[in-house]
């Protein structure tokens, strides 16, 4: 039986698994997969939520657009950003980016 | 609810092992490009989530979005970034691994400990009747019209900036 805890727990999972990879990789690319896995847990749990609301709601929907929208941008700026730490450093180590370091 | 002839509580059951999967494969596989591409999968399985949630719209935005823009826009980079140098960063990792691994576990079984502890006072029937796709649209031009407009603004911003930093000086 699919209930609204089936999706939150699916969700918190989601969640565990971006939280992980946030924390322990090193790769910059490997950092920025864990964000958009967050980003899609709580898109996620905002069209769960909306469609278990009584009467049906629209605005869960309206926030995923937007949370689409912004997930869209932060990963173009990520990767120009990456792409320019490369460029500059010769490494994607988050750990050997440390120049601004005293 | 769109059922495609299998019983909700199936699809629920492949689309979860299609996106945790998908998930873990993206954090944890040998070569980044494969990464990348469970990285899609799972995102393909949120959208499967999306279709069975009612929201076939939002499906389709995250398959275009995410699938068409995203996952492609990180293979080119990972193209742009020589290969023999994603492989010497991961080595060392394992160490620090551990305790990462206990704290986003502990933080997802303690949300989802909750969730199954309040299961009894929310409302886990979903409600009768779905809303049609045509509700969207006057939703987000006539009721939330300015952070339709704000988010238009980011984007063309953050767009112009991603150009500006990913310039090569001549």
């Amino acid at each position: 039986m699919v209930t609204l805890v089936s999706y939150i727990i699916v969700s918190a999972a989601l969640l565990g698994i971006g939280i992980y990879g946030l924390s322990t990789k090193r790769n910059a690319l490997r950092i920025l997969f864990a964000v958009e896995i967050i980003v899609n847990a709580a898109n996620l749990n905002f069209a769960a939520f909306t469609r278990y609301m009584n009467p049906p709601q629209v605005t869960g929907q309206i926030l995923v657009f937007y949370s689409v929208g912004a997930a869209a941008m932060e990963a173009a700026v990520g990767l120009a950003l990456i792409l320019l730490a490369f460029r500059l450093n010769g490494t994607i180590d988050v750990r050997k980016l440390n120049k601004l370091k005293g | 609810m769109v059922t495609l002839g299998i019983s909700p509580d199936i699809s629920f059951v492949i689309l979860t092992a299609v996106t945790l999967i998908g998930a873990i494969m993206a954090l944890q596989a040998k070569e980044l490009i494969y990464g990348a591409v469970a990285l899609g999968l799972s995102f393909i399985g949120v959208a499967g989530f999306f279709v069975i949630l009612d929201a076939p719209y939002l499906a389709m935005l995250q398959i275009a979005v995410y699938v068409g823009a995203i996952v492609i826009l990180i293979l080119f980079t990972i193209m742009l970034v020589r290969r023999e140098q994603s492989e010497t960063v991961e080595r060392s990792e394992n160490a620090e691994g551990n305790l990462g691994l206990w704290l986003a576990g502990l933080l997802a079984l303690s949300i989802a400990g909750v969730a199954a502890l309040a299961g009894p006072n929310l409302s886990v029937e979903p409600a009768a009747g779905n809303l049609p796709v045509s509700d969207l649209g006057p939703a987000l031009a006539i009721q939330y019209p300015a952070p339709l407009i704000i988010l238009a603004l980011l984007i063309s911003a953050a767009l112009i900036g991603g150009l500006v930093l990913a310039k090569v000086e001549r």
